[in-house]
C-alpha cells in the first residue's frame, strides 16, 4: 500500500532470556483502524513501546511517512506525529484537564502559560472529535472514561496523526466503550491512523479495519477485519481451538466461611464499595466479575483488613472480624492471592524460601508455637518445606535461595499461590490469579483452585476474564461502580449474560461519553 | 576467575573503603601534608600494644552504636538520634548509681538496666510518631536527639554539677558504682563483654527468630508484610526500643567507666554515633558484619589523635573519611548496574 | 512586657532567614520529587565557604558568591547520585552531611590554623540597610538586617509564582507528581531533578552565608546545629502548601528568638537551645492530628498498630 502511515520492518527485541519481539513486520495504512491482537505476553506491549520510542529495538526499522526514523525517546515519536494512550493513565491528578493536555507543549504569553489559550485549545479539539470534557476540572476528580478522553486530547494537542490506544477498554464500562469507538471512527475518517492494542476479539471485530495477530513475539496472522471470523482470530492467537475447561461438577456445599453484610468502603471521600453483601460456603467458588476498577479490589482489601470499612460487617466462619487486624483475620481462616504480585504478594529481593515461609514462620514445622522454642524458627525445616513446594508446584528455579524477583511471572505467581494455599484456610480469595501468567501455568493454577474447592473449602474468585469465571465459578456476582448489580448461578451464566449485566447496569453512565 | 572475585559480596564495602582512603590521601596532599605519614600514624596510634586496651573499648562503643543504627535499618528505618539516646543512658546511669544509695553489687546492674529502659523508651517514641502521625523516624529521631542532649547538659551543669569545679561535670561516682575492669586493664571493662553479648543476641535474633524474619520482610517490602498480617507499627516500636536500649547501655558503660563521671559533651564528641552509623551502613545492616566494619572506624577514631600529633593532620579527617565511605556506598548502585549490564553482554 | 517589641520581630526574622532559604531549597526539591535531607550539610558548607571567601577577598559579597557557587557544586553529589544514578538520596545525604562536618572542621585547621571557631579581625559581614532607619516599623524591623533577609522573601514569592505560572514550573511539578507521565511527554525527568537539586544547593549556600556573615560574622564548627533539619521538618509540615513555608519558618525563628530573650532573663541556655526542636516536633504532631481529624470521618477499625 502506498499510503502507509507507518511501517515496522523486522523489529526484534529481547529482555534477558525472553524474546519479546522476533522479526515483526507491521504496516499501518493511513486512515485505518488497525488492531494489534495477542494474548498476554505475546509481545504487543513491547512492540508498541518500540513504536512510541519508549524502548529501543535490538534490530529493525521504523518508517514513518516513508522516512526511516530512529526514536531515542517518546519526544522523537511525538515529533514524528505519534501519540499514545497508555493502559495505565499517565496523568497529573492535581492539575486541571487543560494543564494536563498542554503539559510539555504549553501555549505561552510573555513567558507565562496562557491559560485562556490552553482552555480554548482543549475545547476546540474536544468539539472536533466529540470528546466531552471540562478544561478546568481537576483530573483527580474524573471518572476513568473522562480521564481517557484527557489522554486522547493530549495526543491530539500534539497533532498526532497516528494514535496508539493500549488496551483502551480495560477500564471502561460497556457503554463508554461504545462511545470510545465512535471517537475512534471519527478520528479515522479525519485521516488519523488508529492502532488498537487489545486481546478482546469482539472489539476487534466491532471497530477495526485490519488486524495483525501476534503470538510468542511473532506475527501469526494478518487479516482484513471484514473477511475474517472470530474463530480464525482465536486460532491465530492461541495456535489451537479454545476449549473451555469444564468445571467438573459442584462440590457438596458446607458451612458459610465468609459473610459480608452491607459493606461500604470510602477512600478519599469517594465511595469505592457501596453496601455489598455476599457469602461464600465451603465447597463453592464464588466469582466476582466486573470491569477493572469497579470496587472489586477495595472489597478484597476490606475483607483482608488492609482497608477500613465505612459501614457493614464481615464474618469469617464464626468470627466477626470487622475492624480486626489482618493477623486476626488470617488466623480466623483466610488466605489471599493478591492482584499486585510484586507490590503486595511478595518481597522480590528475598529468597523463595523466605517468601514461602512468611505467615507459616510461627507454625510447625518452621516455628514452634509454644514452649521453650517459641518465637524461633528452624531454617532447615523452612528449606525442606520450600524444596517440597518447589517440586510439587513445579516452580522453575535454580534453587530455593533464588530471589523471587528473578523468577518469571508464572513462577513467581506459583510461589504466591503455594504459600497461600498451604495455609489450608477455609476461605481463599483469589484475585486475578492468572494475570500475566503463561498458558501452561494457567491450566495448572486452575487445577489447583478446583482441587482446593474439592477439599471442602470456599473460594472467592475475582477476575476480569469472563472465560475464567465461566470455567471455575459456581456462582458469578457482577460488580459495577462499587455495587453488586447481578448474580448468576452456573446454570444461568454465560459470557453474553455476564457481559450484558456489566453493560446493562452501565446504561446511565453512558451519557458521559456522548458527544 | 577475576570476574568471580569481583562479584564477591565483600568487594563493594572493601572497594568503598580503599577508594575513601585514596580520596583522603588526596585531601591530605592538597592540604600540603604527607598522607603516608598520616596513615602510618593512624595505624601506629590505634594498634600500638600499649594503646590496645583503649582501642578495644572504643571498638566496643562503635559496635554498640553500630547496632543502634543497624537494628532499625533491618526494617528500612534510619535512627539518627543515637546521640540523644546515648546521653540519656549516660545521665540515667549516673543518677541511679550515685543518688539512690544502692549497695555495691546491685548499683552497676541497676544503673545499666535503668539506662537501657530510659533510652529504649525514649527512642521508642519515634515509632508511634511515625505510625500515628506520619512523621518519618529519620526526622523525629533527629529532632528528639538535641532535646535529650540539652536536658542532660542542663542536669550536669546545675542540679548534678560538681561543686567548685569549673568544668561541666558531675562528681566522681562512689567506688562501688564503678563497672568492673577486666584484669588490670583500665578502659576495657565488663561492658565490652556485655556489648559483645548484645551483638551475638542481635545476630541470632536476626537470622533465627520470627521477629527478626518479620523485621527483614518489612524492610524488603512493607506492603507485603502488612498483607501477611505483620504489624509494622509494633515492629518499629520493638526495633526502636531495642536500638535505644543498646544506646543507653553504651552510654551507661561509658559513664560507669574511667573517669567514672558524666562530663558534658564527653559522650558525643568522640563521634561514636556516626562512626557506628557508618559501620552499620558499610555492613549493609548485616549483624555479622557490623563488628568487622566497626574495626575500620575504630582505627580511624583512635588513630586520629595520634595522626594529629605526629603528622599534623587534623583529626577531623576521620569524619571526612566516614562521610566519603557512606557517599561511595550510596553510589555503588551505579557499579551494580554497570556490572549487571556487563553480565548481560557476556 | 519587653519581649514583644519591634526588635523582637527583627530577631525572629534574623533567626528565620537561614531556615527559610534552606526550606525553600527543600520545598523545590520536594516539588520535583527529590527527598532532600542534605540541607544541613550544605548549609554548613555554605557558612564556611562564605567566611572563607569574605576572609580572602575582604568582601562579604564575594563570600556570598563563593558560598552559593561552591555549595551548588557540592550539591552535585546528591543531584547526580540521586536524580541521575538513582542512588538512595537518604544515604547520600547522611554521607554528605557527615562530610561537611568533617571537611569544614578539617579546613578550619588547615587553612586558618584554629579549631572551634574562626572570627578574624575585620571580617567583612553582609551589609545592612541603614537607609531604612527612621521609617516607622519597617526601619525598626529591617534596618539592622542583612540584605539577604528581604531577598529570602522575594525568592519565596518568586518561586511560588514560577511554579504556578510558567511552563517550567508546571513541568517541575509534573516531574514530581508522576515522573513517567512527564517522561512520555518528552520532559527530561532526571534533568529537571538534577538542576533543581543544584539550585537547592545554591540556596543552601545563601542560607549558610546569611548564618555566618549575616546573623553573625564568624564561623564555628557545626554552626548550623540542626537548622537544616528544622528546614526539612518545615517542608514536611507544609506538605504541598508552599504558601505556608514562610509561616512555618517564622514560627521556628520565633522559638529561637524567644529562647534568646528568655536566656536574657535567666533561663538556662541548654533548655532554650532545645526549644526549637521540641516545638517543631510538637507542631508536626498537632498539624497531623488536625489534618487527619478533618479528613477521616469514616468508621476506622480498632487501633491495629502499636
Amino acid at each position: 500500500m502506498s499510503t502507509a502511515a507507518v511501517e515496522l520492518r523486522a523489529i526484534s527485541k529481547r529482555f534477558d532470556a525472553v524474546v519479546a519481539n522476533d522479526g515483526i513486520d507491521l504496516v499501518l495504512a493511513r486512515g485505518t483502524v488497525h488492531a494489534v491482537m495477542g494474548e498476554n505476553g505475546a509481545g504487543k506491549s513491547t512492540l508498541m513501546s518500540i513504536l512510541f520510542g519508549l524502548v529501543r529495538p535490538d534490530s529493525g526499522e521504523i518508517v514513518v511517512d516513508g522516512e526511516t526514523r530512529s526514536f531515542q525517546s517518546p519526544l522523537d515519536a511525538i515529533a514524528a506525529g505519534l501519540g499514545m494512550v497508555h493502559q495505565h493513565f499517565r496523568l497529573f491528578d492535581s492539575m486541571t484537564v487543560a494543564e494536563n493536555v498542554v503539559f510539555g507543549a504549553e501555549p505561552t504569553r510573555g513567558g507565562r502559560i496562557d491559560r485562556a489559550a490552553a482552555a480554548e485549545r482543549v475545547r476546540s479539539l474536544a468539539d472536533r472529535y466529540g470528546l466531552d470534557t471540562d478544561p478546568q476540572a481537576r483530573v483527580g476528580d474524573l471518572s476513568a472514561g473522562a480521564r481517557q478522553r484527557v489522554e486522547i486530547l493530549k495526543a491530539l494537542h500534539r497533532d498526532a496523526r497516528i494514535l496508539i490506544l493500549d488496551e483502551p477498554t480495560a477500564v471502561l464500562t460497556p457503554s463508554e466503550v461504545t462511545s470510545l469507538f465512535t471517537v475512534i471512527r471519527r478520528a479515522a475518517e479525519d485521516g488519523t491512523t488508529v492502532v488498537l492494542v487489545t486481546h478482546k476479539i469482539q472489539e476487534v471485530l466491532d471497530v477495526s479495519t485490519e488486524v495483525t495477530v501476534l503470538r510468542d513475539g511473532r506475527v501469526s496472522g494478518r487479516f482484513v477485519t471484514a473477511d475474517t471470523t472470530s474463530a480464525e482470530l482465536v486460532r491465530a492467537m492461541t495456535g489451537r481451538e479454545v476449549e473451555i475447561v469444564a468445571n467438573p461438577g459442584t462440590g457438596t456445599l458446607g458451612d458459610t466461611v465468609l459473610e459480608v453484610e452491607g459493606v461500604s468502603v470510602t477512600d478519599a471521600r469517594v465511595e469505592r464499595v457501596s453496601n455489598v453483601s455476599l457469602s461464600v460456603r465451603r465447597g463453592e467458588i464464588v466469582g466476582i466479575a466486573g470491569v477493572s476498577g469497579n470496587g472489586q479490589h477495595d472489597l478484597v482489601a476490606a475483607i483482608l483488613g488492609t482497608t477500613p470499612v465505612s459501614a457493614g460487617r464481615i464474618r469469617l466462619g464464626d468470627h466477626d472480624v470487622t475492624g480486626a487486624p489482618v493477623a486476626a483475620r488470617r488466623a480466623a481462616g483466610l488466605a489471599v492471592i493478591p492482584e499486585d504480585r510484586r507490590g503486595e504478594g511478595s518481597a522480590v529481593t528475598m529468597s523463595i524460601t523466605e517468601n514461602l515461609s512468611l505467615g507459616h514462620h510461627r507454625q510447625p514445622p518452621i516455628g514452634r508455637p509454644k514452649g521453650f522454642g517459641r518465637g524461633w524458627m528452624s531454617l532447615a525445616a523452612a528449606r525442606t518445606r520450600a524444596g517440597e513446594q518447589i517440586s510439587s508446584y513445579d516452580i522453575r528455579t535454580s534453587g530455593e535461595k533464588q530471589p523471587v524477583g528473578s523468577l518469571s511471572g508464572g513462577n513467581a505467581q506459583k510461589v504466591v499461590i503455594a504459600r497461600e494455599l498451604s495455609f489450608d484456610a477455609p476461605l481463599l480469595i483469589a484475585e486475578q490469579p492468572t494475570q500475566g501468567v503463561d498458558v501452561g501455568a494457567i491450566e495448572a493454577i486452575h487445577g489447583r483452585l478446583l482441587d482446593y474447592r474439592a477439599s471442602g473449602r470456599g473460594i472467592l474468585l475475582v477476575s476480569h476474564e469472563i472465560s475464567e469465571l465461566l470455567a471455575l465459578a459456581d456462582r458469578v456476582l457482577v460488580m459495577f461502580a462499587g455495587e453488586i448489580v447481578a448474580e448468576f448461578d452456573r446454570s444461568q451464566a454465560s459470557a453474553e449474560r455476564i457481559g450484558a449485566a456489566m453493560a446493562g447496569a452501565a446504561a446511565a453512565a453512558g451519557e458521559e461519553w456522548t458527544a | 576467575m577475576i570476574a568471580r572475585l569481583t562479584r564477591h559480596p565483600a568487594v563493594v564495602p572493601i572497594g568503598a573503603v580503599v577508594l575513601a582512603i585514596l580520596i583522603g590521601a588526596v585531601v591530605i596532599l592538597l592540604a600540603g601534608l604527607n598522607p603516608i605519614d598520616a596513615y602510618a600514624a593512624v595505624l601506629q596510634g590505634s594498634l600500638d600494644v600499649r594503646n590496645l586496651d583503649y582501642t578495644f573499648s572504643v571498638w566496643g562503643f562503635i559496635c554498640g552504636m553500630g547496632l543502634v543504627a543497624a537494628i532499625p535499618l533491618r526494617m528500612g528505618e534510619f535512627n539518627l538520634g543515637g546521640n540523644g539516646q546515648l546521653v540519656l543512658g549516660g545521665i540515667t546511669a549516673y543518677v541511679v548509681a550515685s543518688q539512690l544509695g544502692l549497695p555495691g553489687i546491685v548499683a552497676v546492674p541497676f544503673a545499666l538496666i535503668a539506662a537501657m529502659l530510659v533510652s529504649g523508651g525514649f527512642a521508642a517514641v519515634s515509632a508511634p510518631l511515625a505510625t500515628r502521625f506520619g512523621i518519618p523516624i529519620i526526622i523525629s529521631t533527629l529532632l528528639l536527639s538535641p532535646v535529650a542532649v540539652a536536658v542532660a547538659s542542663y542536669l550536669v551543669r546545675f542540679p548534678l554539677a560538681e561543686k567548685g569545679s569549673g568544668n561541666a561535670q558531675t562528681p566522681v561516682l562512689p567506688e562501688d558504682a564503678h563497672i568492673w575492669s577486666l584484669g588490670d586493664l583500665r578502659y576495657t571493662t565488663v561492658g565490652l563483654l556485655l556489648i559483645i553479648a548484645v551483638m551475638v543476641i542481635f545476630y541470632v535474633v536476626d537470622s533465627r527468630s520470627a521477629v527478626g524474619f518479620e523485621l527483614r520482610v518489612t524492610g524488603a517490602n512493607r506492603r507485603f508484610g502488612e498483607y501477611a498480617g505483620l504489624k509494622p507499627g509494633r515492629l518499629a516500636l520493638g526495633a526502636m526500643g531495642s536500638a535505644g536500649a543498646v544506646a543507653g547501655l553504651v552510654g551507661a558503660i561509658i559513664v560507669l567507666s574511667s573517669p567514672y563521671r558524666f562530663i558534658d559533651g564527653a559522650l558525643i564528641s568522640p563521634g561514636y554515633t556516626f562512626a557506628g552509623l557508618a559501620a552499620a551502613l558499610l555492613a549493609g545492616g548485616r549483624p555479622a558484619l557490623v563488628p568487622v566494619t566497626a574495626i575500620l572506624f575504630t582505627i580511624l577514631q583512635v588513630g586520629g589523635a595520634s595522626m594529629e600529633r605526629t603528622a599534623e593532620v587534623p583529626r577531623q579527617l576521620s569524619d571526612v573519611l566516614q562521610g566519603v565511605v557512606i557517599v561511595i556506598l550510596a553510589l555503588r548502585v551505579v557499579l551494580d548496574r554497570r556490572r549487571a549490564g556487563a553480565g548481560k553482554d557476556s | 512586657m519587653s519581649i514583644f517589641e519591634w526588635s523582637f520581630v527583627a530577631a525572629v526574622l534574623t533567626s528565620a532567614t537561614p531556615i527559610l532559604f534552606a526550606a525553600l531549597a527543600g520545598a523545590l526539591c520536594a516539588q520535583a520529587g527529590v527527598f532532600n535531607i542534605a540541607l544541613e550539610g550544605q548549609m554548613l558548607w555554605g557558612a564556611f565557604a562564605a567566611v572563607a571567601g569574605s576572609y580572602y577577598t575582604g568582601n562579604a559579597w564575594a563570600g556570598v558568591l563563593v558560598a552559593v557557587l561552591s555549595t551548588a557544586i557540592y550539591s552535585v553529589i546528591l543531584a547526580v547520585g540521586a536524580a541521575r544514578w538513582k542512588a538512595d538520596p537518604i544515604i547520600i545525604a547522611i554521607g554528605t552531611n557527615l562530610l561537611s562536618l568533617g571537611l569544614t572542621g578539617f579546613l578550619l585547621r588547615v587553612l586558618f590554623d584554629t579549631s572551634g571557631s574562626f572570627a578574624p579581625q575585620g571580617l567583612d559581614g553582609i551589609g545592612t540597610m541603614p537607609f531604612l532607619k527612621g521609617i516607622p516599623v519597617i526601619g525598626d524591623v529591617f534596618a539592622g538586617q542583612s540584605v539577604l533577609v528581604p531577598l529570602a522573601f522575594v525568592l519565596i514569592v518568586a518561586a511560588g509564582l514560577w511554579l504556578r505560572l510558567t511552563p517550567g514550573g508546571l513541568r517541575l511539578r509534573g516531574v514530581g507528581e508522576h515522573p513517567d507521565a512527564a517522561a512520555t511527554l518528552g520532559i527530561g525527568v532526571a534533568r529537571y531533578q538534577t538542576w533543581v537539586t543544584i539550585l537547592g544547593g545554591g540556596l543552601c549556600g545563601l542560607a549558610g552565608a546569611q548564618l555566618s556573615l549575616g546573623n553573625v560574622t564568624l564561623f564555628t564548627e557545626n554552626m548550623t546545629a540542626g537548622r537544616g533539619w528544622i528546614a526539612v521538618a518545615a517542608v514536611i509540615l507544609v506538605a504541598n502548601k508552599a504558601f505556608w513555608l514562610p509561616v512555618a519558618c517564622l514560627g521556628f525563628g520565633a522559638a529561637e528568638a524567644l529562647g534568646f530573650r528568655l536566656q536574657g532573663i535567666g533561663a538556662p541556655q541548654q533548655l532554650t537551645d532545645a526549644a526549637p526542636y521540641a516545638i517543631t516536633l510538637v507542631v508536626l504532631v498537632i498539624m497531623r492530628v488536625v489534618v487527619t481529624r478533618r479528613r477521616t470521618h469514616a468508621l476506622t477499625p480498632k487501633e491495629t498498630l502499636v
